[in-house]
């Protein structure tokens, strides 16, 4: 059974708020309006919603494979972000380009121990990319990397420990599962990305930022990839919110413009 | 685990509609208010008055009360039919022509314009954008042209005001203002028919299945997407809820807020649009229809309607509640914010976070609770009084009804953990404390800080004191028994000094100092009590405990009267005489207190002054007494005696030498001699009884401390005689102490000494060497004070001569006035011999010099007007 933190009522605060609360208790986020959608792309079987079950919950569990898609609402600072969570079946592909529309950042998601699902991002996945914003942010992410990376296994054994460890840390063994998906390749994917989007390399994000290997059952890189591109998209908040308040007409904003204007007829 | 959110109930049976004739099936169905509109494929209209009511179980019902039906006069089946209230008209679809017929008879309106040809199929705009009221906005797929046209519908007419052309042929058709969601034959897609922008939105087969368009609101459509996905998508092409995963074959679908209800072969089935996850499933054989109308869901099967009937929100969620699913029940309040006014959603969603709350508190999910209680504005009675006993027996708090949770009491949630038990006072403890803080308390402080008290009593939590130190509410009557029943009497002290029982406080703590009452909060509270006396106001309470503090320990308890602040009244009860005079049995405590009167506060009366000089002998004198002497707490209480005798000079100095006359206490007898100025008498004690050198070198810098320098000399010259006098009686041996004392002290302050004088004094056979250090600082002083004087005078001469030089030059030489000479302001000659001299000697008239200085009022000129003749 799963223990809750909160036996505790003199814990110290600090703890409190490190835990992410349940999404229930986000102050019903279903309700607000995003600003910014962040949009993930994969084969199947990849690990796109135990990324996110990872970032959002906190913890790995076995997923079913999704169906249509889902989304989460992710408050960062004072913004709202959507994160799209698609499905990998080709059944769902013609829904990908409506999930992208108007998106802000994509992450297009691979397994590092599968070559055809780092092939498979350009052939099906980068099409559906067209209905994105223009100035749309890519990343290219190689999940399952605890099962190659002795790093990202380490990853759990922290974790684990900061849960207060019910289990004991699986033993280090060493990984066993053949990498297929090399950084390199990842990173000349993220260039073609760029030239099949006609971007300026030299202008946009660097490859070594915007490629990282993750592991959804560890947790390793998890956070990392999902603040880092957060941060990412919050001046494309800020550009539509402006974009967004022009039009509007102020009627108190107009009144004050007039008188001061209102000299030469006086 | 699924919510029943549905109820299908019954509302036009196959009696009234087609009997037993089995060939005849319902086609289309059209719901208005209460009118109900059946199209059947022998091309007959079927018109139903639709009402409402509960049964006697309370449940709802349909009765269906036949008014019409209409034979349109064809073969056709009739495919859709679609009511325009406001104009009192029902548009059919038949034969791929729509005719507009009267609502009420049925018959086509007369006119033959009203009428379009070449229909596949047709919708109504919910989102008009004509102003016209009377007016009805439609779009209609043109059967086999790839066109859609848009109508406007009036009561006698029909008009085309637009019509757009579509990449392929169209299948479905929803319009929502200017957006119109088609169903191609291979795609969806939003076609703005005012710009002629369009937005793919995703591919289907409409060989494989039936697409399905539906508007769900203001610009949203929901989609039937390949995979068995209800998908959502906005007129701008953009997905904005999560899809739903219903079935391959669904028929039909509409959405309940926050509901998708579905219709496939076999069931109806309930997604929630707030977490996509199936929420009921509802059998439903030969389903064929399923239509919203007004909110209202209404299905048909071949051969008989039904109405889907939401049960009430608040019975959904309490039977989630009850289930323990409060993130869904939550989630489905929050969900249903926008359809319930918002007074009456503020009430039941309190009430909501407020049950979901209590039974994460009976899962011990505190924080959860916690924020749960916060946001749900709960009552924190209705916590406390999950605590026995905790609420005092006055509180006027009854449960709220009906009960928010299913608990008796704590006992009966935590079923005799006591582990649990303790981790729920815990929790109260810390939500009490918040509660406090924030406006939580409002309107039952004393429920709450009682409450908080007897829970820290309870659990002996150092909050106790804080809490009864502070502003509080604890009722008094209530507390108390409970403080006792833990011991915790200082505590119950201070909540009846709280409460201005101050007597009862100081009664309760005294049992405690006196070890009749067992409490071990504080190990120095006999001295707080005393510093609790000191600052009490209340005199006579002062006074009641003063001798039980002073019998107790006249060293602290004397600080009742030391502490206490000085006020002006220098007559009543507290007056220092008046203590004085009370405090006299005790010895110890006068003492002090004097100190305190005349050290501390340097009171300048000679009553105690001279009362503690006395006491202080009288202390050292029963020092003395004893056997064996105490040598260091003689020296000690002979440095006090010593010190007063010294510092005060308010004292009676002939009284204490009265009584210091039989005294071995020299040293203070030669310092009262000083105090008379009998320093002769002073000093042969010193020198010749005391036989203390150092002692009288040091009474002559005492007692000129403050005098002249030569009263200074005359001490020292004092001293000499005292240590030269070869008249007085001196022991054999003290001669030679006494040359060498006197040595002594002509070297050490030579320059105090009038050298001429000394010399005299000084016996002959003195050797020069002897006094050398004497000789040379007498001769240098003397110097000194030549050379400084000669400075002076030098100084002073100087300035004198400056001074002259200055006179003369001020008085300058002659200044000449003539007839033939200028005044230097007009111009003009001088006729009178009076003038006055500016600066450098220049003569002007008198008037201008005058009419200058008015001219320049700020900058006068400081010239002194001098006559010259």
């Amino acid at each position: 059974m799963k223990v809750k933190s909160n036996i505790d009522i003199a814990a110290s605060p600090l703890r409190v708020s490190k835990r992410r609360v349940p999404r229930a208790m986000s102050d019903s986020g279903k309700m607000k309006k995003p600003d910014v959608k962040l949009v993930l792309l994969g084969d199947m079987n990849v690990g796109k919603t135990s990324l996110l079950h990872r970032y959002m919950e906190r913890k790995f569990k076995e997923t079913v494979s999704t169906v249509g898609g889902a989304f989460f609402l992710k408050q960062w600072g004072p913004y709202n972000i959507s994160i799209w969570d698609t499905a990998g079946r080709e059944q769902f592909h013609g829904l990908g380009s409506m999930y992208c529309r108007n998106a802000a950042a994509i992450i297009l998601t691979y397994d590092v121990t599968n070559w055809q699902s780092l092939a498979e991002l350009e052939e099906r996945f980068l099409s559906l990319t067209d209905t994105a914003n223009e100035d749309c942010i890519f990343a290219i992410v190689g999940n399952k990397a605890d099962l190659t990376d002795p790093k990202a296994l380490e990853a759990e054994e922290m974790e684990a420990e900061e849960e207060g460890a019910e289990q004991p840390p699986s033993h280090p063994a060493s990984p066993t599962v053949l990498k297929q998906v090399k950084r390199e390749d990842a990173i000349a994917l993220y260039g073609r990305v760029l030239r099949y989007k006609a971007q300026d390399e030299r202008a946009c994000l660097p490859a070594e930022r915007m490629c990282f290997e993750t592991s959804a059952k560890t947790g390793y890189n998890v956070d990392l990839l999902f603040e880092t591109l957060f941060d990412m998209v919050l001046p494309t908040i800020l550009k539509k919110r402006s974009e967004n308040s022009s039009p509007t007409v102020d009627l108190e904003e107009c009144r004050g413009a007039k008188q001061t204007k209102a000299g030469c007829c006086s | 685990m699924s919510v029943k959110a549905f109820e299908l109930v019954p509302a036009v049976e196959r009696e009234l509609l087609m009997g037993d004739k089995a060939r005849i099936n319902i086609e289309c169905i059209e719901c208005c208010g209460k009118h109900l509109y059946v199209g059947t494929n022998d091309c007959f209209i079927h018109h139903f008055l639709l009402e409402e009511h509960t049964t006697p179980k309370g449940k709802l019902a349909f009765s269906a009360e036949k008014l019409l039906h209409k034979y349109l006069g064809l073969k056709k089946p009739v495919n859709e039919l679609k009511a325009a209230s406001a104009l009192d008209r029902l548009m059919v679809l038949c034969d791929n022509t729509v005719t507009v017929v009267d609502m009420v008879n049925l018959e086509a309106v007369a006119s033959g314009g009203a009428r379009i040809k070449g229909v596949l199929s047709f919708c109504v705009n919910e989102n008009p954008v004509n102003g016209d009221p009377f007016c009805v906005e439609m779009a209609v797929i043109a059967a086999k042209r790839r066109t859609v046209q848009i109508y406007m519908v009036y009561e006698d007419r029909v008009q085309m005001v637009k019509e757009v052309s579509t990449p392929e042929q169209p299948c479905a058709i929803c319009l929502d203002g200017y957006f119109l969601c088609l169903a191609l034959s291979t795609q969806y897609m939003i076609l703005n028919y005012n710009t002629g922008a369009s937005q793919d939105l995703f591919p289907y087969d409409s060989e494989e299945k039936k697409p399905i368009v539906k508007r769900i609101g203001r610009e949203e459509f929901l989609l039937a997407a390949p995979g068995g996905l209800g998908m959502f998508a906005t007129a701008d092409g953009i997905s904005q809820r999560a899809p739903v995963n219903w079935s391959e074959s669904v028929i039909g679908a509409a959405v309940c807020f926050p509901y998708v209800v579905a219709l496939d072969e076999g069931f109806i089935t309930v997604h929630s649009m707030l977490d996509q996850q199936l929420k009921q499933t509802l059998s439903f054989r030969d389903g064929h229809i399923l239509q919203d109308f007004e909110g209202k869901v209404v299905l048909a099967s071949t051969k008989a309607v039904y109405v889907l009937v939401p049960l009430p929100l608040e019975r959904q969620i309490q039977d989630l509640l009850a289930g323990r699913r409060v993130e869904e029940a939550l989630t489905l309040a929050e969900g249903a914010q926008r359809n319930i006014p918002k007074d009456k959603f503020q009430i039941m969603y309190r009430r909501i976070l407020q049950q979901a709350g209590f039974i994460q508190f009976g899962q011990l999910q505190f924080l959860e609770a916690k924020e749960h209680f916060r946001k749900g504005q709960l009552d924190v009675r209705e916590l406390i009084s999950l605590y026995p006993l905790l609420l005092p027996s006055s509180s006027s708090f009854t449960r709220c009804h009906p009960p928010l949770h299913e608990f008796a009491d704590l006992n009966h949630l935590a079923q005799g953990d006591q582990e649990k038990v303790q981790r729920c006072k815990l929790f109260l403890i810390s939500y009490l404390r918040e509660a406090r803080s924030t406006e939580g308390a409002n309107g039952c402080r004393e429920d709450v800080d009682t409450a908080l008290l007897k829970l820290y009593a309870e659990a002996n939590h150092e909050s106790l004191l804080d809490l009864l130190a502070s502003d509080n509410a604890c009722l008094l009557a209530d507390s108390a028994p409970w403080l006792e029943k833990h011991r915790k009497y200082f505590a119950l002290g201070l909540l009846y000094r709280y409460n201005g029982q101050d007597d009862t406080a100081l009664q309760l703590w005294a049992r405690v100092v006196d070890g009749e009452l067992q409490d071990s909060t504080r190990s120095d509270l006999f001295e707080y009590v005393v510093d609790f006396l000191s600052f009490c106001s209340n005199l006579d309470l002062v006074w009641k405990y003063a001798e039980w503090a002073l019998q107790k320990d006249q060293k602290v308890g004397v600080q009742i009267f030391t502490r206490r602040a000085v006020t002006e009244d220098q007559t009543g009860q507290m007056s220092p005489d008046a203590i004085i005079k009370y405090l006299h049995p005790y010895q110890e405590a006068t003492l002090l207190y004097l100190e305190h009167q005349v050290l501390d506060r340097k009171v300048q009366k000679e009553k105690f002054h001279t009362h503690l000089a006395v006491l202080y002998l009288e202390k050292v004198l029963s020092l003395l007494s004893q056997s064996p002497v105490p040598d260091r707490e003689v020296t000690e209480a002979r440095e006090q005696l010593q010190n007063l005798l010294k510092e005060s000079s308010l004292y009676r100095v002939q009284l204490l030498l009265g009584k210091l006359e039989n005294t071995e206490l020299l040293l203070e007898r030669a310092t009262l001699h000083g105090k008379l100025e009998e320093h002769d008498k002073a000093l042969n004690i010193l020198v010749h009884q005391l036989k203390d050198f150092p002692a009288a070198e040091h009474y002559c810098l005492w007692a000129s401390a403050s005098q002249e320098p030569s009263y200074r000399q005359r001490l020292f010259h004092l001293l000499l005689g005292v240590y030269l006098d070869p008249e007085a009686a001196i022991a054999p041996g003290d001669e030679h102490a006494h040359t060498v004392a006197a040595v002594d002290l002509l070297n050490r302050h030579a320059g105090a000494f009038d050298a001429l004088s000394v010399l005299t004094l000084l016996p002959e056979a003195w050797s020069l060497e002897l006094l050398r250090p004497f000789l040379s600082g007498a001769l240098r002083s003397a110097m000194h004070a030549r050379r400084t004087s000669q400075v002076a005078l030098g100084l002073a001469r100087a300035e004198n001569l400056l001074l002259k030089h200055d006179r003369l030059k001020y008085r300058g030489g002659p200044v000449l006035v003539s007839e033939k000479k200028g005044c230097q302001l007009c111009h003009n000659t001088f006729t009178e011999p009076d003038c006055v001299c500016l600066p450098g000697g220049v003569p002007v008239h008198t008037h201008c010099a005058a009419q200058r200085a008015r001219n320049s009022p700020r900058k006068q000129p400081s010239t002194t007007p001098s006559n010259h003749t």
